[in-house]
């Protein structure tokens, strides 16, 4: 039991969407283990965060939308996935496979192109749509844990 | 053959004679009407009166369109003797014809009936955000149902009673009859 707890500690999951200024949408898709502390929250976007101009470097060197591993800080790896619309997918995950990772990731893409066709939503504002937030997580429980 | 299988039949022999558009396009551009309404009105009572304001223009000219075209095609109308038949002609062949669903017709009495609408071409893609969760998003159905009983002397008033955006499981149309207008030639050709 202690080895269970120990790998749901160490692989937190924080998916972000960001947008050409700002995040559009936030996910902690982890298990609460009940032992986060903020500071660790905290560390887990400013990572992310950092990892934004890695993956627009990564983007020059492939022609394919998913850039797979643009960081690695200490055990976590930072994956990325760009859309047609330079709008960035970033996971932060402790070690997935790049299987699983790009089915998630192309998952969420059909969902964004479909939020994205609400004639309500504009482009690159934040995704405030509950019934996407629900599917990305059912996604996230099918594909990452 | 009951009437409602030939009415579907004939309804379905009309579609594949319509030009086609692509059903994406169609809903993102009604998408963008109302997203334009929605900017330039304050309150979403203004907003159903314009589009069924709209729907009513577009009704006049489609109920035309359906009679010229029924007998091009060789499809017989019988005229209409109660109400159910008036129903049916709309929800089978109407609707099929310029928007390639059937809808099913209940309720049906004297004084009017209702359209029940399992899918709607016009709000494909759309979700309502939560300031406009009461907006009739295809309130443009009802004018166009007015606009064309109008064209054939029903006066009708027409209303959404439920939608699929706002979590009911399929659309209902309320039609009620409210009078048979005579045929008149309008108020410009009056006699002094």
């Amino acid at each position: 039991r202690d080895t269970t707890m120990a790998a749901t500690a160490t692989s937190p999951l924080l998916f972000v969407i960001v947008g050409k200024n700002e995040p559009l949408f936030e996910a902690e898709l982890t298990k609460p283990t009940g032992t986060s502390a903020d500071s660790v929250t905290r560390q887990n976007y400013f990572v992310l965060h950092s990892a934004l101009d890695l993956a627009e470097k990564a983007a020059w060197t492939t022609n394919s939308m998913y850039l797979k591993q643009v960081d690695k800080v200490n055990s976590q790896h930072v994956s990325t996935f760009l859309t047609a619309g330079n709008i960035k997918f970033m996971l932060l995950h402790g070690g997935r496979t790049e299987d699983s990772i790009r089915n998630f990731f192309n998952d969420v893409y059909e969902l964004y192109v479909k939020v994205s066709m609400n004639p309500f939503y504009k482009y690159d504002t934040p995704i405030l749509s509950k019934v996407f937030d629900q599917k990305v997580r059912v996604s996230a429980r099918k594909y990452l844990s | 053959m009951s009437k409602s299988t030939s009415a579907s039949a004939s309804g379905h022999a009309l579609w594949t004679k319509m030009p086609k558009a692509n059903a994406e396009l169609f809903a993102l551009t009604y998408g963008a009407l109302v997203t334009e309404l929605v900017r330039d009105y304050e309150n979403i009572p203004d907003i159903h009166q314009q589009l069924e304001k709209i729907g009513h223009s577009m009704g006049v000219r489609c109920v035309d369109e359906f009679l010229a075209k029924a007998e091009l095609a060789g499809v017989s109308l019988p005229p209409c003797g109660k109400l159910k038949d008036t129903a049916e002609m709309v929800a089978k062949m109407g609707f099929k014809m310029f928007l390639g669903v059937t809808a099913d017709v209940a309720h049906v009495t004297d004084s009017g009936f209702s359209l029940l609408l399992q899918e709607n071409p016009l709000s494909l893609f759309c979700e309502l955000p939560e300031q406009y969760a009461q907006l009739k998003y295809s309130n443009l159905y009802c004018g166009v149902v007015r606009g064309a009983l109008e064209q054939v002397n029903l006066k009708v008033e027409c209303t959404f009673v439920k939608d699929t955006l706002h979590g009911d499981e399929t659309n209902e149309i309320k039609v009620e009859l409210k009078e048979v207008l005579q045929d008149g030639a309008g108020d410009d050709y009056k006699e002094e």
